[in-house]
Formats: structure tokens, sequence, C-alpha cells
């Protein structure tokens, strides 16, 4: 178990800069997952952290001890990979015990640790089994198994479940927060699914462009994110934005006004902002009350309904004149959540309200938070 | 084989109208008699798998008779008494002695000829495949500034004929080397394994750097990844990883590699002096059964027989490797 500390990681490729001066230190024990789209740097962080590639500047700290110049196997780390990485000409056993066996540990000792991760991960009886022969889970478990089999200070984990059916990833899901709370182990885990990221961590680091966005506890993460990039990638369904102004009197967009006192929320009159609102903060004008302090009312068009069982999606056009984007969240669309039993058809003019509560404002610009509420 | 096999789905609208051309001519010339040919001929227009399978006896007995007969013959030549050498049978020999085959190793050592090569063949594809190893390591998995220039110098130096290097070498291996004294009683490698596994692998290399180099290239990132992080070194994964897995291709390099080696001709019989304490390979020992006033064909065709064992061996064992290391991969992967 130890920390593991980033000082101004910089790793560049001929002309691309893959991670760019990131800095970070976690806490001995903690869960924190790298979250950002495909090819924003996550991989290559964790690759540095792992020593399976150098970076171009900074140094890395695990437990206090400078690795950055040290091989992989001296790091104290161990690693589960996207694609598995069983080595398919040992069986299950030689797979677990080969970290052991390479650093000569005897022989009961090799069979006493092999046999407790094969029990924590529920491997038993498949010993002799080789990876050909075992399904994706089981496969999955095994390289858990030889994972935490070495009791390494911290643990990588690089997109472990990208490869397994959806049911299978929900399960090993919980098995990993589970395995978490039993090793209490500092562990590092890559997605680019910000509902695993959501679910599990302690701590998210949200990268985009090789550049740490925020580092937060997830559910900071989504109610105070620290810029647009942060705000429209934690959340499913993403976050509205409403491109405006600040006026005297608050927020002024082609289809909404929103009213605040400009001053206390740090915005002067004139400036470019973004306004952005969850699905789950918008409400029918019916249902006003439900917010703490709604805006005045809207205009809305309902372009498509979306039910999904416990709740509906409602992908809505201020203006019939608006032309949807296929995505159903272009500029003058917005999505909201409504009850399933809504009363609603699709093509109804309806009017809605926002919690103004819950309005956050970046700006344009810099696509820096300004503020998350304007009450 | 491909060509000789018959095709598995012959079109059906192909077979009709032929059927009709026979059917047809049939009963413009009802009575026609048709000489042999003529007749198997069609035969074979009608039944068109009757030729491709007679062409597949054909072509596999022609293959069978050129590679088998000359082993034959060698034996043919083997057994013949001494004295009648000038009448070798060509079918059935001419009297049967099988003394020759206990004679070359009481005229001459000739196991030791066969030793010195076995020996030297061993440590060439030995060195070959570790050498090999590590330079398909770096071209198949590395990327860096040279990769394809260096690897086309690799593959020029397979270009040279082996002959060019010859005078050179010859005259650096009778050169004596202070530093080697203790090491080698005369200090020059003249008469010595060395000389002639020292060219050959150097010469058999590229061949094998080029076969292991795309295997290696193929085996995923992310299980080298895996056992450097598990605990081993870029050499250690190369050996415990990458080197297993690719068990058809490390196969095919070395017995190629042994084969040459065993087989080969000019450097063998150039850089000893002929004396089987001396290094000589089988080669040479071979020969040595061609007097001042007689060629002992028969001692030299048994000899041949038996120089050949060690490598059929070999290939019977390493060909059961290679096609079991392709089927796992094939059923596994």
């Amino acid at each position: 178990m130890a920390s593991v500390k980033l000082e101004g990681i910089t790793k560049r490729y001929e002309d691309v800069t893959a991670v760019d001066d990131m800095n970070l230190e976690i806490e001995d024990g903690e869960f924190v997952t790298f979250v950002g789209p495909s090819g924003c740097g996550k991989s290559t962080t964790m690759e540095t952290i792992a020593g399976l590639t150098l970076p171009t500047e900074g140094t890395i700290e695990i437990g206090g001890r400078d690795v950055t110049d040290l091989p992989p196997k001296n790091r104290g780390i161990s690693m589960v990979f996207q694609n598995i990485a069983l080595f398919p000409h040992m069986d299950v056993y030689d797979n677990i015990s080969f970290g052991l066996r390479l650093r000569k540990y005897d022989q009961e000792e090799v069979d006493r640790r092999v046999e407790e991760a094969a029990d924590i991960v529920q491997l038993e009886g498949m010993m002799d089994r080789m990876p050909k022969e075992m399904s994706g889970g089981q496969r999955q478990r095994v390289a858990i198994a030889r994972a935490i089999v070495r009791n390494p200070d911290a643990f990588l984990m690089d997109e472990p479940l990208a490869n397994l059916d959806a049911e299978l990833r929900v399960h090993m899901r919980t098995q990993l927060q589970r395995l978490h709370r039993e090793l209490d182990t500092t562990i590092i885990y890559v997605t680019h699914d910000q509902a695993q990221a959501m679910t599990m961590s302690d701590r998210i680091a949200v990268i985009n462009g090789g550049v740490l966005q925020q580092v937060a506890p997830p559910l900071e993460c989504y109610n105070e994110p620290a810029n647009r990039f942060v705000a429209g990638f934690i959340g499913s369904p993403a976050m509205n934005f409403l491109e405006g102004e600040a006026t005297e009197g608050g927020f002024d967009s082609q289809y909404t006004q929103i009213d605040f006192d400009p001053e206390t929320h740090g915005v002067t009159s004139g400036q470019d902002i973004t306004a952005g609102v969850r699905p789950e903060d918008v409400f029918l004008e019916a249902d006003a009350r439900k917010a703490t302090s709604p805006t005045k009312a809207f205009d809305a068009v309902v372009d498509v309904l979306e039910p999904m069982g416990k709740e509906m999606n409602a992908y809505l056009l201020f203006d019939r004149d608006v032309e949807a984007s296929a995505e159903g969240r272009g500029e003058g669309q917005l999505l909201i959540n409504l009850a399933p039993d809504t009363d609603i058809a699709e093509g109804d003019d309806i009017r809605i309200v926002m919690d103004r509560e819950n309005v956050h404002l970046f700006d344009r610009a810099s696509g820096d938070a300004i503020t998350h509420s304007l009450e | 084989m491909s060509a000789t096999d018959p095709p598995g789905g012959e079109p059906a609208d192909e077979a009709d109208p032929t059927a009709e051309m026979v059917e047809q001519a049939g009963l413009d010339e009802p009575d026609l008699d048709r000489g042999v040919i003529e007749a198997w001929a069609a035969k074979m227009i009608t039944n068109p798998d009757r030729a491709y399978r007679a062409t597949f006896y054909v072509a596999t007995i022609f293959f069978l008779v050129t590679t088998l007969f000359p082993f034959y013959w060698l034996f043919v030549v083997a057994v013949t008494p001494r004295n009648n050498l000038s009448e070798v049978g060509v079918v059935l020999p001419a009297g049967f002695n099988p003394a020759a085959f206990i004679e070359i190793f009481t005229t001459l050592p000739f196991h030791r000829y066969v030793f010195n090569s076995f020996l030297i063949a061993t440590i060439a594809t030995v060195a070959v495949l570790l050498v090999g190893s590590l330079a398909g390591y770096v071209f198949g998995r590395l990327r860096f500034r040279g990769r394809n220039a260096m690897l086309l110098l690799v593959l020029v130096t397979s270009f040279f004929p082996p002959a060019a290097f010859f005078i050179p070498l010859n005259r650096l291996f009778n050169t004596n080397i202070d530093v080697l004294r203790p090491l080698i009683s005369a200090g020059s490698l003249y008469n010595t394994p060395y000389a002639i596994f020292i060219p050959l692998s150097a010469i058999f290399l590229p061949l094998s750097i080029f076969i292991l180099m795309t295997f290696y290239s193929q085996i995923p990132d992310g299980l080298e990844d895996a056992a450097r992080v598990e605990g081993t070194t870029r050499i250690g994964a190369l050996f415990r990883v990458i080197v297993p897995l690719s068990a058809p291709g490390v196969a095919t390099a070395g017995v190629l590699t042994f084969i040459s080696v065993y087989n080969e001709y000019f450097f063998s019989s150039l850089m000893t002096d002929g004396r089987p304490g001396n290094w000589a390979p089988m080669l040479e020992g071979i020969l040595r059964f061609q007097g001042e006033f007689e060629v002992l064909y028969n001692l030299m065709a048994a000899a041949s027989i038996i120089a050949v064992l060690p490598v059929a061996i070999l290939v019977v064992v390493a060909q059961e490797k290679i096609v079991s290391g392709l089927t796992t991969g094939a059923v596994k992967e």
C-alpha cells in the first residue's frame, strides 16, 4: 500500500503531446479513476506510472520513493490490462504465480498465495485450465488474481472491463469495489466510461487533450464541474448548454432569459457565457414547485420522446423553426427528464422552467466555471 | 498439390452442356469406332474428377520417385561388393555385401566426422537463434530511427555469395592471434570448429532474423507489458513469453539453420585440413573414401546414408513440433 504522486508529468511523442504537465497526488488506499474520451492521454499517464513508457519530463513517486527511472518490475505495482493479457501458453496456476516464481518465492509460499488470490476472485478448482478454455469473465478474474497475488503497493487497471459484455461488466464492477474494500490498496483505474468512474471511485481525475481538467470526488465533479468539458463529460444524459450573453439583469440567449444578479456571481455585463443545466433540473411549468427556485417559463415543442421505464427523456425544441440535429443536442434544443407517466405527446407545445439553483455558468472563451448556482 | 486436387464445387451448368455434347456426338456418329486413347479422353471429358485424380497420382509418383530413388540407388551402391563397383546395377545391386556400413567406421573414424558436423551445426543453430531472437525482437517490436536502414543492411549482407568472404576469412583465420593462444593451441582459428561455425552462422543469420522478426512482431504488446510488470526485464519477457509463443517460427528458423550448416560444402571443405581430430566435418569424411588409385563408391554411399540420419531424425522430431505448434495456434487463437 502506498501513495502515488505525479509531478509535472509530460509525455511528448514526435509531434504530439500526449500528456501535458500532469500533477496529481493519490493517497494511500484511494480508488482514483482516470476518465476522458479516447486518445485523451489517460492510458499514457497510466503507462508512465507503470514504467512501460518513460515520461519526457516530470517525476513519479510511489510510496514516497522516486520510481521515475525504475523498470516496471521494481515499482511495486501490478496491472490489469484491457485485453486481459494472460499468457496463453501457461495454465491458470502458472499465470497467477508467474510474478512470484520470478521473485524466487519458495514453493509453499507460492501455493499458499495463489490459493488465497484464487479464493478472493472465486477461481477454485480451475488451476490447470488454459486461458483459451475459459470465458471472458473467468479470464478477467485470473488477470485480477495475478495482480493481487503479489500484494503490490498499487494496482493499475487499464479499462479492465471494456472487453466484457454489459451484464458481466456490471457484475465485475461490484466485484472490483468489494475487492478494493477487502484489500484496501491504492487503485488507479482508467476508463472512458463515466458511469464506471462515477460508481467506483473515491475521486475522479477527468482528463482531456492530455490536460488534467478536474480531480474531485464523483459527486463534486457532477455538481460542481470545474469547466465546461467536465460538465459535459460527467453525467448521462449529458448537460444541456445554452450559448448567450450576460446582461444587466442576468443571462440572455436567443431562446431563454434567466434573471439573476450578475455582480453577486462574478459576471460582467456583456460577457459571453454559456449556461449549463442538467436534464433533471428542467421541469414542466405545472411541476414548477419541484424546483427550489424556478425561473420564469419558456415555450418549447416536444420533438422526440424516449421512455426509459423509470423515467422519460424528452428532446425539446425552443421553437418550431429550430432544425433538430441528429444527436438532438444542438443549439436551440434541450433534453429533459420527465416522470414516465407524464401526459405529453411528440409535437405538443409545452412550457418549461429551470431550477435556478442548479444552473451552471461557464465563461465561453476559457470554458471555466463561473458559478454552479444562480440562487 | 492444390492444383491437382479436384475442385470442390464444379459448377452444375458447366457439366450439363458437356454431357449434352457427348450425347449429341453419340447420336450423330452412333457406330464410331474409338481408339484406346480417344475412348480414354472421352471418359475424362465426361468425368473430370477422374482426370484430376489421375494427374494427382502422376504428380505424386513423379515427386516420390525423384526424391526417393536417389536414396534407393545410394543403398544399391552401398551394398555392391567392392569387386563389382565398375558394374553397379540401377535397380538391383550386382551382389550384396552390407559390410560397407561397418567398414566406413573401421577404415576411417567416420563417426568422428559426423560428430564434428553435428556439434558445429548445433552450436551454429544455438548462436543463430540467440542472436536472431534479439535482433528479431528489436526489428519486430521496437520503433526507432534508422530501423529500416539497418534492416536493409542485414538483408544486403545475405546477398553476397559466400565465396566472396572466403579469401579474407581464410587469411584471417590463418593469422596467429596472440590473444587466442591460451584458448586455442595454435593461436589461429584454422582447424578449429570456430572457423566453420562463425562464418556460417553469420551467413545464415539474416534469414533467421527475418523469420523471427515476423513471428515476434505478431505477439500482442499487452503480453510483453504484462510480463514486464509481473517482474521480467525486456529480455526476460522475450525468452519467457514471446519466444514460447513463437515456437513454430523458432523451430522453422532452427531447422533451416541446422540443415544448412550441416550440409554446407564450401567453408566446411576449406576451413580445416580434413583430419577428423582437426574438426573436419562429415563432408570431408565422405570425400576421404576416394583414394589415389581407387574411389570406394560403396563406402561413400554408405557414409552418405549414415550422414543423412541425424538430419532426418531432427526433421521428423521438429516437424511434429512445428505442426503441433501451428495447430494449437489455429485452435486456440
